[in-house]
């Protein structure tokens, strides 16, 4: 538990990263586009220091439940709670302060700057310097880069990217631009990771490793995941716990074992003739961009 | 805290090895290009700073003008190429800026409209100007958060028909439709200007006003350079980057997006302040027609020709949109198609628009990183794709302007 403790250690200088786990609940969360309703009464509890999946067909309104977590979509009605934080009532910025951090499915990482650039935006709630130290290059600030420069390779090396650190994202492969994402959700050094499909367009190879970096993370560092995935099989290895959705209603809540025999479940994903998501959150929710063609 | 890697064996021998190679040579590389740059900085620093010894006062001036043109391309830039708030107010900023220091510098009087002054020190005036059209850019950066992109833009164009009113019709500051003479420059007593002034000569030449306007024009120039070279590479940068890249992508990573945006929307105009400033100096005195729209249609050209998010960029784009109006009066009569002042044909302020226009074009067709990403044109065929070290933060990579990503919001798949 030696190497455990590396990753989990926080970063020197940065009081107060100490994981205080906390559970996250969620009840009765609505979120409506119009008339359009994403999410309906969506209830859950996530337990510290465990894998939850959150699964469903397209269109289940997974993705919403994930915007609501992190403070970018405001839910109609309903509340989320992280220990006595009360999440559907902070803006983005402080549930990331929170020790919330994300990973986006459809990459949202700045192509031009380099990995150790993107990875350094992860600590920005950790560190200081403002514009007039920046722009004057005060010691303070350079020291400062320095310091959380090292533990963000530690981080990328952490995630098989040690020897990308200096390439902008916009070049990397598909399946590293992912990692890239998910190690800068891990500069925040979260106490909950949210990972949005984290293997969606990858092959078997990258996907099985991909498993194996979030049960690592799990293990070393010991924080909440929260997953919002496609691919069963990942999903039903790695979890704890999952919860189903389909047209924005929970339809389930188990252990993967009780989850795959539940009737219902079976139903929504080879349901009688169920094209799945074509009318409730079609409006809201655009088809998958374009993760498909990226990989070929 | 060296061993990093938990239980994984695979993950833990896998990078080891490579990491240290590819560094290295990434390192080596980048050695051989830092040197070569600063020896090229070095050599423009010394051309710049003995020109004066040797160029005529047309030249110097002309300097001085590009110099001011630099300060607020730098400062358009920061907010438009690296943050990617489009604003169109830039004129408005400029002519706070000019204002202010009239006013607060200049003496109470005047021949046909009175005006007033509060004849502060120049340096006072100055800064306060500076300040002063930072929080004109604070108080206007809320809308930022209601409006993006071209919308944006279109609304701080509100700004400069608002300032240009306010510049006509508020006499007794701004001198009004004529505009007022605008208080030479001193600091310390030493004067920028050719009133009172003691005699100066370096190396047998006399340094007039044309002379120690360069030197402070090359100053401030260097200095508004290489603040917003730091500031880019820096944290703030980082998170305006991202801003520009995707806003949800930044505030989820724990970025205040309204308190930075309205952060750039200040350190933009009080390089605009600066700027307007350098302006009024240059010409020597303000006038309303000096701060209209087609001058923040001016700073958008350059920072479009120079690139988009480069500082460099920013400043070569300043000196091709500021100097060539200049150099084609000067010589209009050597140049073919130019005319002459009141011959027919076109002029050269015209030819200048002409020719810059047709390179905004131009550049946005075939290079949209600007002249800035010029040298990575030229040296990508040498190196295997995808090994691209030599790329420098804050220049956008070729076919990525970053003006064109507008997709803001997540898409959704659930």
């Amino acid at each position: 538990m030696s190497g455990a403790t590396a990753v989990g250690a926080p970063a020197p200088g940065d009081a107060g990263a100490q994981p205080e786990l906390r559970p996250i609940e969620v009840e009765d969360i609505s979120v409506r586009f119009g008339a359009v309703r994403a999410l309906a009464d969506v209830s859950f509890s996530v337990a510290p220091g465990t894998i939850h999946a959150v699964i469903g067909p397209n269109g289940a309104g997974k993705s919403t439940m994930f915007n609501v977590l992190s403070g970018i979509y405001k839910a109609s009605s309903g509340q989320v709670r992280y220990g006595d934080a009360m999440l559907t009532s902070m803006e983005p910025h402080r549930i990331a302060n929170l020790g919330i951090a994300r990973a986006f499915q459809n990459i949202a990482l700045s192509g031009t700057q380099t990995v150790t650039e993107n990875l350094l935006l992860g600590r920005h709630h950790l560190t200081k310097a403002g514009f007039l130290s920046s722009g004057l290059r005060l010691p303070r600030a350079t020291r400062e880069a320095r310091r959380h420069t090292e533990r963000v390779r530690e981080i990328a090396t952490f995630l098989d990217l040690g020897d990308k650190l200096d390439t902008p994202v916009g070049v990397l492969s598909y399946g590293d631009q992912k990692r890239v994402e998910v190690a800068r959700a891990l500069c925040i050094e979260p106490q909950v990771l949210l990972l949005d499909e984290p293997v969606a367009g990858m092959n078997a190879d990258e996907t099985q490793r991909m498993a194996e970096i979030v049960l690592e993370i799990r293990d070393a560092l010991g924080i909440t995941i929260v997953l919002v995935e496609h691919d069963m099989g990942m999903v039903m290895g790695i979890a704890d716990r999952v919860t189903v959705l389909d047209f924005g209603r929970r339809i389930a809540d188990g252990t993967p074992v009780e989850v795959q025999a539940d009737p219902e479940v079976i139903r929504a994903y080879l349901g009688a003739g169920d094209d799945s998501g074509d009318d409730a959150a079609a409006d809201s929710e655009p088809p998958f961009p374009s993760d498909e063609e990226r990989t070929s | 805290m060296s061993d990093v890697v938990t239980s994984s064996p695979a993950a833990a021998s896998s990078p080891a090895a490579p990491t240290g190679a590819v560094t290295a040579d990434g390192r080596g590389g980048r050695t051989a290009g830092t040197v070569f740059k600063a020896v090229v900085w070095a050599a423009l620093l010394v051309v710049l700073l003995a020109l004066p010894l040797y160029v005529n006062e047309f030249w110097l001036r002309t300097g001085f003008v590009v110099f001011g043109a630099i300060v607020g391309a730098i400062g358009l830039n920061l907010l438009v190429g690296t943050t990617g708030q489009l604003s169109l107010a830039h004129a408005f900023f400029l002519a706070v800026g000019a204002t202010t220091y009239t006013y607060l510098s200049g003496s109470p009087g005047g021949f046909t409209t009175k005006v007033g002054g509060l004849a502060l020190p120049p340096v006072v005036g100055g800064l306060l100007a500076v300040l002063a059209a930072g929080i004109a850019g604070l108080l206007f950066s809320p809308l930022a958060a209601r409006l993006r992109g071209i919308y944006l833009g279109v609304a701080s164009l509100g700004l400069v028909f608002i300032g240009e009113h306010v510049l006509n019709t508020w006499t007794s500051v701004t001198g009004g439709f004529n505009g007022r003479s605008a208080p030479g420059f001193s600091f310390f007593g030493f004067s920028f200007s050719d009133a009172d002034k003691p005699y100066l000569a370096v190396l047998g030449v006399p340094f007039g006003q044309s002379e120690r306007l360069w030197y402070l024009g090359l100053a401030l120039a260097a200095v508004s350079y290489v603040f917003a070279r730091n500031l880019i590479r820096s944290r703030p940068g980082r998170a305006m980057q991202t801003l520009r890249d995707s806003e949800v992508a930044a505030a989820v990573m724990g970025v205040n997006v309204q308190a930075y945006k309205a952060r750039a929307f200040f350190v933009s105009s009080m390089y605009a302040g600066l700027s307007g400033v350098m302006f009024a100096l240059s010409v020597g005195s303000i006038a309303p027609e000096s701060f209209s729209l087609a001058v923040s249609v001016q700073f958008l050209a350059m920072i479009v020709l120079g690139g988009l998010g480069s500082v460099g960029g920013a400043a070569l784009g300043a000196v091709m949109v500021a100097a060539l109006p200049l150099v084609f009066q000067q010589y209009a009569d050597s140049l073919p198609f130019v005319a002459g002042v009141g011959e027919g044909g076109i002029v050269a302020g015209e030819a200048a628009r002409f020719l810059y226009g047709a390179a905004v074009i131009l550049i946005l067709l075939f290079q949209p990183s600007g002249l800035a990403g010029l040298p990575q044109r030229f040296r990508r065929p040498r190196r295997p794709a995808g090994e691209v070290t030599a790329f420098t933060p804050g220049e956008p990579a070729q076919g990525a302007a970053p003006a064109q990503k507008t997709e803001d919001r997540p898409t959704q798949s659930s």
